[in-house]
């Protein structure tokens, strides 16, 4: 009988678990399989990929949710106590890889596993409990209803402080197509990963391990750890230190960037109650990091009675999308989609479509206008239970638009059905290419283009074809950095990023692992996503962005104008760089 | 010219925007430097000869976690590059993205 060598870093091994009967499997993962995809989302997606399922519905029982870890969980490096929740997106029905960070990564790697891939469909609400490698289901009937923290809570209360839970709040139970996975009060938050473990009726995973595995060179780790974590606490992760990701708010307005109300304009009039600066000095505030972080990027302000973690992302789709400038009513739209567990972005981008759609007279909920901050908190409410309006708004703003008919297609804020975060393509339209192509539809963290458009290298108001070239680059490197994973809060501290990874993966894993076979590993990972779409019914005409945008400026900004004709040169110079122009080249 | 501090910036700065006459980006820089402690902190100078303080110098420049924009329009990073009394600069954050 011949033993299976296993990587150092890894476990070499996934949890099967069907939830319908109970049965776990473990799965050996070659030493191959790894090297070729990390881990993360690479790993998760090739996993995914090997189930065969693509066709599926997302919500059928048998399509997997994978939980995904990767080899650096657990390492001193730091950002690296992130996890990846891959499946079918119930939001797109396409891929989707969401990732959230902190406790659950470390003690669900501890369990003894790389990867833990579900399946089934429970008889009744309950929590996946993985306790050091066993599995078992409790009921978990009495915490059906309660907000994504009072179900952690509660369960930590019954099982055990020690372990760490991933739950879903009311809006993944009730099947909203945009809801979260929320752990420690972070979520993996687009796509809707919560609705697609509400399907499988698990109210949470419950994870506690002591299973550690080995580092090739201990030594090596440590130092590259220390040396990480000095250069962490310099000007190149200020930002994120001191002021955390909404003070975007105020740069992209002045950039005339910032969507407002529901993309009709890229400037709001009000975008000064939302800074960091008048909540700074109007609240309490706190600061709070992942478990291994040095940066420290979590800024909590007061709203109420309570506390709400601020990012730009919810600044700007509960704010200037709505056409809201009250920031009370803003952080606590936030909070409360943190309590439902939905996804701000697409909660907000939703809203404000049919705010949009109730302004032409599309919509009969006149209760529903931009500005009116009492109407965007009870549309949240709506949603979270699925009642009256809500539960047209539970589908997402594509499904909205095709119920609502019209031309509300057209105004749609989307790309593959996911709501488009806070960059105006038009303003940045090398951003624009990267949501037009995106295999999770409109994302920021799968590509950083925005990144080309704040830059020398492109004027970001009229990018030629050079541009592709770069969107490509940010793709692989937000591919790469998913699965080793480290966060992208980190990307200005390093200045080799491949060289430095490999350096990393070397010193875990023991793999002669060079920069260039990293920026391979990336494009694969990019490949493999790319191929899951196709086998799940992808289309050419998929790769595009909503009719609004296009043909027609931005009117705070005439300059900025995308035409239809040069978005699909650039998409097809995408798939002409990419080797993907023919579908058999992704499919063989 | 007027100067815009967005993020990082306006921290360090402690204001919000300042008038400042310079001909180049690189003398405007330097300006900043002189005037704004703690903002210099993120303004670079590097010498051709770091032993010697007279020698010539390249740049100045930002610190890669800053960036400057020219009137809203394109970014700007060459110290020769020609400014204007009624051009506006934005000293921003590299990493705009979140």
């Amino acid at each position: 009988m011949s033993t299976v060598s296993v990587p150092f870093g890894y476990h070499g091994m996934s949890l099967r678990i069907d939830v319908s009967t109970g049965g776990v499997e473990r799965v050996p993962l070659p030493g191959t399989l790894l090297r070729r995809f990390i881990g993360g989302s690479g790993l998760g997606v090739r996993l995914l990929l090997d189930e065969g399922t693509a066709p599926l519905d997302a919500l059928d029982p048998r399509a997997p949710l994978i939980f995904a870890f990767s080899p650096l969980v657990g390492s001193p490096l730091t950002t690296s106590a992130k996890f990846a929740v891959v499946s079918k997106s119930p939001l797109t029905d396409r891929i989707n890889d969401s990732l959230a960070s902190s406790g659950f990564a470390v003690q669900g790697k501890a369990c003894g596993c790389d990867a833990m891939v579900i399946v089934g469909r429970a008889a009744e609400w309950s929590v996946l409990v993985i306790d050091d490698g066993s599995v078992r289901l409790e009921p978990a009937a009495d915490c059906a209803g309660l907000t994504c923290g009072a179900t952690d809570a509660r369960l930590r209360s019954r099982l055990g402080s020690d372990f760490r839970i991933a739950a879903i709040g009311p809006g993944g139970e009730n099947g909203v197509r945009f809801a979260t996975i929320s752990h420690d009060g972070r979520h993996a938050g687009r796509g809707g990963s919560g609705a697609v473990m509400g399907a499988k009726r698990l109210k949470a995973i419950a994870v506690r391990g002591t299973q550690r595995p080995e580092w090739a060179d201990r030594q090596q780790v440590i130092a590259i750890s220390q040396d990480l974590s000095h250069r962490s606490f310099g000007p190149a992760t200020a930002k994120y230190r001191e002021l955390g990701t909404a003070t975007n708010l105020l740069t992209f307005n002045r950039l005339r960037a910032l969507p407002t109300r529901n993309f009709q304009r890229g400037h709001f009039e009000d975008a000064g109650n939302l800074s960091v600066e008048q909540l700074t000095a109007t609240r309490s505030k706190t600061r709070e990091s992942c478990v291994t972080c040095t940066i420290g990027c979590e800024h909590i302000y007061g709203v109420g009675s309570g506390t709400v973690r601020v990012e730009y992302e919810s600044l700007f789709a509960l704010g200037s999308l709505c056409g809201i400038g009250d920031a009370e009513v803003v952080l606590r739209a936030s909070q409360r989609c943190d309590e439902l567990g939905i996804d701000t972005i697409s909660a907000g981008g939703t809203i404000a479509f049919a705010m949009e759609c109730v302004e032409r007279g599309w919509l009969d909920e006149p209760w529903l206008a931009f500005g009116d901050g009492q109407a965007l908190l009870r549309a949240i409410d709506l949603i979270g239970v699925r009642q009256g309006l809500g539960n047209l708004l539970a589908e997402g703003s594509r499904r909205a638009a095709a119920a609502i008919g019209h031309h509300s297609m057209a105004i749609a804020p989307q790309v593959k059905g996911l709501e488009i975060p806070g960059y105006e393509p038009r303003a940045l339209q090398t951003m624009a290419l990267g949501f037009a192509v995106g295999t999770r539809g409109a994302d920021h963290n799968r590509s950083g283009a925005y990144e080309v458009d704040f830059s020398e290298k492109v004027d970001r108001r009229q990018v030629t074809l050079d541009a592709v070239r770069h969107a490509i680059d940010t793709e692989d490197r937000a591919a790469l950095m998913d699965s080793l994973i480290i966060c992208k809060f980190l990307r200005g501290v390093f200045e080799d990023f491949h060289e430095e990874a490999a350096a990393m993966v070397r010193s875990v894993t023991g793999w002669e692992v060079t920069a260039r076979e990293l920026r391979q590993t990336a494009a694969r990972i990019v490949a493999a996503k790319q191929q899951f779409n196709r086998r799940a019914g992808w289309r050419p005409e998929e790769d595009t962005l909503p009719d609004r945008v296009l043909d027609t400026p931005l009117p705070d900004d005439p300059l900025a104008t995308l035409s239809r004709e040069r978005l699909a040169a650039l998409v097809a110079e995408y798939h002409r760089q990419r080797g993907t122009a023919d579908p058999r080249d992704v499919e063989g | 010219m007027r100067v815009e501090f967005l993020g990082v910036s306006r921290d360090r700065a402690g204001v919000d925007e300042i008038d400042v006459e310079a001909e180049t980006l690189g003398r405007l820089l330097m300006t900043l430097s002189a005037r704004l402690p703690r903002l210099a902190e993120l303004i670079v100078v590097d010498r051709i000869s770091p032993h010697d303080a007279h020698a010539a110098v390249r740049g100045p420049r930002l610190h890669s976690s800053l960036a400057a924009n020219l009137n809203g329009d394109r970014f700007i990073s060459d110290p020769e590059t020609p400014l204007g009394e009624r051009d506006r600069v934005l000293i921003l954050s590299a990493d705009v993205g979140g």
